[in-house]
């Protein structure tokens, strides 16, 4: 351990002599490439969807393009908050890191005073009997979770950072209560309240990454996944309708579409498993006439299965690999502990989404609400999971070459990969010198 | 890509399980898609393919107007507006919309459907015009929609109801031509296979799609001839003085056995069928009642004498007003034309013995023989086609009971009797198809509603194949003289009745009717059987009316009803007086 708080203490000089470079332009390739496939599919099953929605409601309101214009709407939103948090200085977001995370605890507070207590429906926007979004009027509805989630991550990050570099990561007094408290109560908010398990877990694993990175030890960890597996457990009983999505989950590939708790997962894998090695092709859908709920949202990565089949959710899947990995990459090349946690929070939330979304598409995890980042239909979680992008971006131009903990400089031997990597930053040198 | 994170870093450990978790998602995802991909396709064409029925029109019932078909039975498109109280959000708005457009179609209490949150269907108002409903689709109520609904319309209202029949809520036809014409009417539906949204809503995709189209029903044409049936209905109604009675007109045409008027009391308005508490009133009584005709039979007697060449129109006879057959004394009802009469006198005066006589002339002069028995039940069962079924297109049409000689019934005591109308039961279309065969020439045609068919598009009229008719059912001769016979025998009483300078005749019925197996004495049915036309016979016209405990007269009950169609159909079928 005293080689380890010696480096980050290090780091902090080293970081604040790292000159602002070129950032890694990959993150915004994969993001932009995962952008346009998302409107692609929002284009080839608009018409599809609209007709569904229009008959279900006998109107006229939805048009073919209503959910193409709104994607579009949605994107523009996401990469002007992208640029945003691209550009905007980080700093000035760490120092308002506790701010931000009061405001998310009080927009979600008001949510369950407007909804829950008062039932407001003008303000509070009730689905399935829980109560997740604002309504804005004319602005669409936003999620307050969203903004919880991205008001924790700063601040744990910088609060996380701050003990790592103190060497208080593991101190049960100084940094697991204090951690443990935010959580348990933001999870009270997001499960208790708001009945969503997806964005619940999705908090957890930002939490879970950050604190793995900050270098808790292994008993932290495995009282980490102990308290997991406990109040997960805890709020999957007290739920009779995750109960029964974990005994459909158990009850396998059972192939019965009749029964209302398996027809979600069940039209999932039909989709999914119509699509072949080439898919169905654009505009041939037919499970997204009615038969899949939630086409455009949740389940659209079965949709896209049915459209572009095994290859094109393949080169799906790959596209968020590679944008995962840079994401780790940027985290492990950082040398500010607090920088560093940020990243590793933005990569556990964007991992968590498409890790527990794919896996319940097909059929290998219970069925969790939850969207697929940056392919789904829909505005708040979209545009958040863009402006942490937009900030793991901004902190990419601050990597220092190699793997800045625990002692790198004497373990990067090879010359050749130090060129490359730290390739803009020795450009960056040049241009000083 | 090179990502260069640390050996044995954190970092490493997390890209380790996110590439780890990405295997396994792609081995599944080609678990599913390529291994299990058959089995996929296979559970989604069970849902997505529906077989669809495309429904046949029915076709449409016309009439004649001087030769010109015109529509007796339409199709009409109503709507039924539905709401799924689950996903209606302004309910206030929906219920006011109904109300100021639906108006007298709404249901009643749709406020306490529409507050039923957990009910999925109820139905706010039905038989909406398009108008109407395309008023309450303009409001964008969410939660509301419609269903077509296919609806018989009788731009004629009542008129041929028990002809037409009606069509019942599972669209089969019933009664009438509805019921006997079915499958012609209901067409063959078509068949569309194909893959569909969740909502049954055929889609584009896929390519094994199968469309079969619908065959339309047909449309009829009926031989009944809307003024005429009009002026029968009205003419019935207007000659039945007593209260309860009931009756029957048929009007047809004794050159092709196209049957122009079947009027009937009571009666009902098909589009109302569900109103009519006594299923009696959808039967045609002129088909589906058989009784004892009584002295319109008459005239068929004289032309069996007639064409057996037994008698002359001259031919005399001794009447004594008795007749004694076996046990049984036979008396006339008009009695005092006693002595030495002609066969003419005996029809004009209806006289019974007269027409017994006739039966005994057909054996050996003294009793009727079996010969002469043999040869009565082949002239009414096979010429005439009594105790058959004619084939008319009308459902429920009833055979009807004559007795053969074979029979120990059908001895000499009922042939007397059936050679006046009685001992035996027949159907008004019957009795007027075989006194059409007289009255032409000889000619028996099978009566028929049904002058032809209409194509789909309503271009082009096929007139119905002719059925066979039996030709030389009595000879020419014979037809010349019971013409001439039963002209005479209108003539003679009843000739200022008539328009002046055509060919009219006709013989009355007075029945006897038969309760608990006996023939009781309060309670007689009148009939008139006749004809009219100009060269040759254009109409023959028969009426029949009985009521409970009445007395009726054929002189006094029928034959008013028949002057008065007769009189009027010389009008509208625009003969020509003679010189």
């Amino acid at each position: 351990m005293p080689s380890l708080r010696q480096s980050a203490k290090k780091l902090v000089a080293d970081g604040g002599m790292i000159r602002r470079h070129r950032p890694d332009y990959q993150i915004v390739l994969y993001m932009g490439l995962l952008m346009l496939l998302g409107l692609v599919i929002m284009y080839a099953i608009g018409p599809q969807r609209a007709n569904v929605l229009n008959n279900a409601y006998g109107t006229d309101y939805y048009t073919g393009t209503y959910f193409f214009i709104k994607q579009l709407i949605s994107l523009a939103l996401a990469l002007t908050a992208f640029t945003v948090m691209a550009v905007f200085p980080y700093k000035l977001v760490q120092r308002h890191a506790g701010k931000l995370l009061i405001a998310g605890f009080i927009a979600c507070a008001l949510l369950f005073l407007f909804g829950s207590v008062l039932h407001i429906n003008a303000i509070a926007k009730e689905t399935l009997g829980a109560y997740r979004w604002f309504n804005l009027g004319a602005f669409g509805t936003l999620q307050p979770a969203e903004f919880l989630k991205f008001g924790l991550l700063l601040f744990c990050a910088g609060f996380l950072g701050m003990r790592a570099r103190q060497g208080l990561v593991n101190s049960r007094d100084k940094t697991l209560i204090p951690m443990a408290l935010i959580t348990i109560l933001a999870i009270i908010f997001v499960i208790g309240l708001q009945k969503d398990m997806g964005t619940g877990i999705a908090l957890v694993a930002i939490i879970a990454s950050m604190m793995m990175i900050a270098g808790a030890s292994k008993r932290v960890g495995l009282l980490l996944l102990g308290g997991i597996l406990v109040v997960g457990t805890m709020f999957i009983v007290t739920a009779p309708h995750r109960m029964e999505r974990i005994t459909t989950f158990l009850s396998g590939d059972s192939g019965n579409v009749d029964d209302a708790n398996n027809y979600h997962i069940e039209h999932a894998k039909i989709a999914i498993g119509s699509g072949s090695w080439f898919g169905v092709g654009i505009g041939n859908s037919v499970q997204a006439t009615g038969y899949l709920p939630e086409a455009v949202n949740d389940s659209v990565f079965a949709i896209m299965g049915e459209t572009f089949g095994f290859v094109g959710l393949v080169v799906i899947l790959a596209l968020f690999t590679a944008l995962l990995l840079r994401l780790l990459k940027v985290a492990d090349h950082l040398g500010d502990m607090r920088l560093k946690l940020i990243v590793a929070g933005v990569f556990g939330w964007l991992g968590a989404h498409v890790v527990l979304n794919v896996a319940s598409m097909i059929g290998i995890f219970p069925l969790t609400g939850i969207t697929l980042p940056l392919l789904s239909f829909g505005g708040t979680s979209m545009i958040f999971i863009a402006a942490a992008l937009g900030l793991a971006f901004q902190l990419s131009r601050y990597t220092a070459f190699g793997s800045k903990l625990e002692g790198s400089n004497e373990k990067n031997k090879s010359s050749s990969s130090r060129r490359r990597v730290g390739g803009a930053r020795y450009a960056g040198n040049r241009r000083s010198s | 890509m090179k990502l260069e994170l640390q050996a044995g870093s954190r970092t490493r450990i997390l890209a380790v399980i996110l590439i780890g978790l990405m295997a396994i998602f792609v081995i599944r995802l080609f678990y599913l898609q390529v291994i299990k991909h058959e089995e996929y396709v296979a559970m989604a064409m069970q849902e997505q393919v529906k077989r669809l029925k495309i429904p046949a029109k029915r076709g449409l019932i016309y009439g004649m107007d001087a030769g010109k078909p015109v529509p007796l039975v339409m199709n009409q498109t109503v709507y039924t507006l539905f709401a799924d109280p689950h996903v209606v959000t302004e309910p206030g708005k929906v219920i006011d919309t109904v109300r100021r457009v639906a108006g007298g179609n709404m249901r009643s209490g749709i406020e306490a459907m529409l507050g039923q949150k957990d009910s999925r269907y109820q139905i706010l108002a039905t038989k909406l015009t398009r108008k109407q409903a395309e008023l309450i689709k303009n409001e964008q109520l969410a939660g509301v929609g419609f269903q077509e609904v296919a609806q018989r319309v009788y731009p004629e209202a009542g008129l041929a109801g028990q002809t037409l029949g009606f069509v019942n809520a599972d669209n089969q036809g019933q009664y009438g031509v509805e019921e006997k014409l079915n499958d012609e009417l209901t067409g063959t539906d078509g068949l569309l296979q194909t893959i569909t949204d969740v909502g049954n809503v055929p889609l584009t995709i896929g390519g094994n799609n199968i469309k079969k189209s619908p065959q339309n029903g047909k449309n009829v044409v009926l031989s009944i001839d809307r003024n005429i049936q009009s002026k029968a209905e009205q003419a019935l109604a207007a000659g039945m003085k007593h209260p309860g009675q009931t009756g029957s007109v048929i009007v047809m045409n004794p050159q092709n056995g196209q049957v122009m008027a079947m009027a009937n009391v009571p009666t009902y308005k098909p589009a109302e069928f569900f109103k009519v508490d006594d299923a009696a009133a959808f039967n045609n009584g002129v088909v589906a009642n058989p009784y004892e005709p009584g002295s319109d039979i008459k005239t068929l007697t004289m032309a069996i004498g007639l064409d057996k060449n037994v008698i002359q129109p001259t031919s005399t006879f001794v009447n004594t007003d008795y007749i004694k057959i076996d046990d049984r004394t036979i008396t006339n009802a008009t009695k005092g034309q006693t002595g030495v009469i002609t066969m003419q006198t005996a029809l004009n005066y209806s006289l019974n013995t007269g027409m017994v006589t006739v039966a005994q002339l057909l054996g050996d002069g003294k009793s009727i023989t079996l010969t002469a028995r043999n040869t009565m039940y082949e002239y009414f069962h096979d010429r005439f086609g009594f105790g058959q079924r004619t084939g008319i297109e009308v459902t429920g049409e009833r055979a009807g009971i004559v007795i053969p000689p074979t029979q120990s019934e059908g001895n000499a005591v009922r042939y007397s009797n059936m050679s006046f109308g009685q001992g035996m039961d027949l159907t008004m279309v019957q009795v007027a198809s075989a006194f059409s065969a007289i009255m032409n020439g000889g000619t028996y045609y099978q009566p028929t509603v049904i002058a032809g068919v209409l194509s789909d598009n309503k271009a082009t009229f096929t007139p119905a194949p002719l059925k066979p008719p039996k030709m030389g059912v009595v000879s020419k001769e014979t037809s010349a003289k019971i013409h001439n016979m039963v002209h005479e025998a209108r003539a003679k009483f009843y000739a200022g009745k008539d328009k002046p300078g055509f060919d009219i005749g006709g013989k009355t019925g007075t029945s006897q009717t038969i309760e608990n197996g006996k023939y009781i004495d309060n309670q007689t049915e009148a009939t008139y059987l006749g004809y009219g036309g100009d060269d040759a016979p254009k109409y023959v016209i028969m009426v029949r009316v009985s009521g409970k405990g009445l007395n009726l007269q054929g002189a006094q009950d029928a034959l008013p009803i028949f002057t008065d169609i007769s009189n009027w159909i010389i009008d509208y079928l625009k003969l020509q007086p003679k010189g």
